[in-house]
């Protein structure tokens, strides 16, 4: 297995610990930015980055089902975006035991991180990366 | 700066064109705009030649404009490759424009082709993915998806928010089948219903497969010059390029404030144009998927928000109205070859202009138009590219 984004994704090594995003907080404004980025995008400061675990949680902001897939994925599927609890707004898929139907997902609903391959197919399954599931008590399979 | 006028314009017919590569897709076109603009090869000074997937779809990664311009017989010139996602054709022209106004060329060339269809619907799809940028791509998201609901654009939230109805929605898509329809050039000229639009497959809820652009081939061209040396070419109305504006996405946080990206590039167009929106009398516009041409119609301030679907409810945007929207057919009708929209756009604003454009044709001959073009998806949550240009006679 690889990590598909290891500069965007902390797995921890001890079992059970939560995996988070690697985003980055400036000294200058405060803002957090994810994916990382040299340069604070909202004051302009250079240099002035620091590396923060972020998206450990998240509400969703947008969902919907996509019944066409790029190469190397499979539809349908769920595209959203999540709002992180520390400030980016961001683009996800939803882990795959989250049954692709209508009603499964609301917008403003608490979503957590979970990491799994990328997609169940014979290009990506190789590759691990972050997914959202409904935080909800057996959200993972919703 | 110097004035600048089109002088010449020509465009291949939009559609999938299986055999043709690049070369042999943008060689009519362009021999179609000299021959327009009465300018030999030997009067071009210079080339700005667009194109986005090249690369990725045709393994012709690199010199595209030098390879598909030697298949026309220009060689020599400088020639500058232009790649700007959706966009790539308006940014060729931008460059064209640039030359003349600054006096480094008297006349120049802007070529926009792409080579869509190769046989695989999927391996297109993925080029297509990789003119947003990587870490989005790679994720999985794909331009339907955005449109359905990118923090930017989010037309599932403007349907709750304004009360759209999936009817509202299809009203974009009907309008542009009844021009693509009369359009001898448009990839679709089958007029469709509301119902049809509607009913067609879901690809991303609510958009449907009538709703969205196709897989497509095509290619346009444009000759540009200072405006007082056109005549030595052509007795044709000259087009002047009142504004050829671009702009690139900005980084947005949650919550930011400033004005939309494509209504900054608008009103920068209208103020060097010193124009407003209400003086417009067509006007081509970047309807990738249909309904974004109602939230264009706010952007561009065409009318306030939730407004759009009256426009065509009240033929204000039809082609019998004050100010039509996409005569040609717009990006799902006439076609979206994406590294050629943008001239496709210009090509159409000319012809109306000029009252070459047949069965088309506007009543009142438009005398101030806009063509307005965008492309591509940053993390930052905006569109990579903004352009706007506007044309008066």
């Amino acid at each position: 297995m690889n990590v598909l984004n290891p500069d965007s994704l902390r797995i921890p090594a001890e079992p059970g610990a939560p995996p988070c995003l690697l985003g980055n907080r400036c000294r200058a404004c405060g803002n957090v930015v994810f994916p990382k980025m040299p340069v604070c995008p909202a004051c302009g400061t250079n240099g002035a980055m620091d590396e923060v675990e972020i998206g450990r949680t998240g509400k969703l902001y947008s969902h919907a089902i996509a019944h066409f897939a790029p190469q190397g994925f499979k539809a349908p599927f769920f595209q959203v975006f999540i709002d992180l609890p520390e400030g980016p707004r961001i683009f996800s898929l939803v882990g795959t035991k989250c049954p692709v139907e209508p009603g499964v997902l609301e917008d403003g609903m608490q979503m957590r991180l979970v990491v799994e391959p990328i997609a169940d197919t014979p290009e990506r399954r190789d590759q691990l990366t972050y997914k959202y599931v409904p935080a909800h008590e057996g959200g993972d399979g919703c | 700066m110097r004035e600048v006028a089109i002088i010449g314009v020509g465009a291949h017919a939009t559609g999938r064109f299986r055999n043709k590569p690049l070369k042999a897709l943008a060689y009519p076109a362009i021999w179609d705009a000299l021959g327009d603009a009465g300018v030999k090869v030997a009067d071009v000074n210079v080339a700005y030649v667009g194109n986005s997937l090249g690369g990725s779809l045709t393994g012709q990664e690199g010199v595209r404009g030098q390879v598909i311009l030697q298949h026309s017989g220009i060689t020599g010139i400088p020639i500058v490759n232009v790649e700007n996602a959706c966009a790539s054709a308006a940014t060729a022209l931008r460059g064209a424009w640039l030359e003349v106004a600054a006096g480094a060329a008297d006349v120049a060339l802007a070529v926009g082709v792409e080579k869509m269809d190769v046989g695989d619907n999927t391996r297109t799809i993925g080029a297509l993915s990789g003119v947003s940028e990587l870490d989005l791509s790679e994720s999985g998201m794909q331009f339907t998806t955005s449109y359905a609901i990118h923090p930017k654009i989010n037309l599932k939230a403007r349907m709750q928010e304004y009360g759209w109805t999936a009817a509202d929605f299809a009203k974009p898509a009907v309008k542009n089948s009844r021009n693509g329809a009369l359009n001898p050039l448009a990839q679709h000229r089958k007029p469709l219903t509301i119902d049809e639009v509607v009913q067609s497959r879901v690809i991303v809820d609510p958009l449907t497969l009538l709703m969205c652009s196709s897989i497509s081939d095509g290619a346009a061209a444009a000759v540009v010059c200072a405006a007082d040396v056109a005549k030595r070419f052509t007795s044709k109305t000259p087009i002047s390029i009142a504004a050829c504006v671009l702009q690139s996405g900005v980084y947005r946080l949650v919550g930011d404030q400033r004005p939309d990206s494509a209504t900054a590039t608008a009103y920068e167009a209208y103020e060097k144009a010193g124009i407003g929106p209400e003086d417009l009398e067509a006007i081509e516009l970047h309807d990738a998927m249909a309904p974004a041409e109602l939230m264009l119609y706010e952007r561009l301030g065409l009318c306030v928000p939730g407004e759009g679907p009256r426009l065509i409810d009240e033929h204000v945007t039809t082609l019998d109205g004050r100010m039509p929207v996409n005569p040609s057919g717009g990006l799902c009708s006439r076609g979206h070859p994406v590294g050629a929209t943008g001239l496709l756009q210009i090509c159409e604003l000319v012809w109306q202009m000029r009252g070459e454009a047949g069965q088309l044709q506007i009543a009142k001959r438009p005398k101030v138009t806009m063509a307005q073009n965008q492309g591509g998806l940053l993390v930052g949550q905006d569109s990579a590219v903004y352009a706007c240009t506007i044309l008066k006679s």
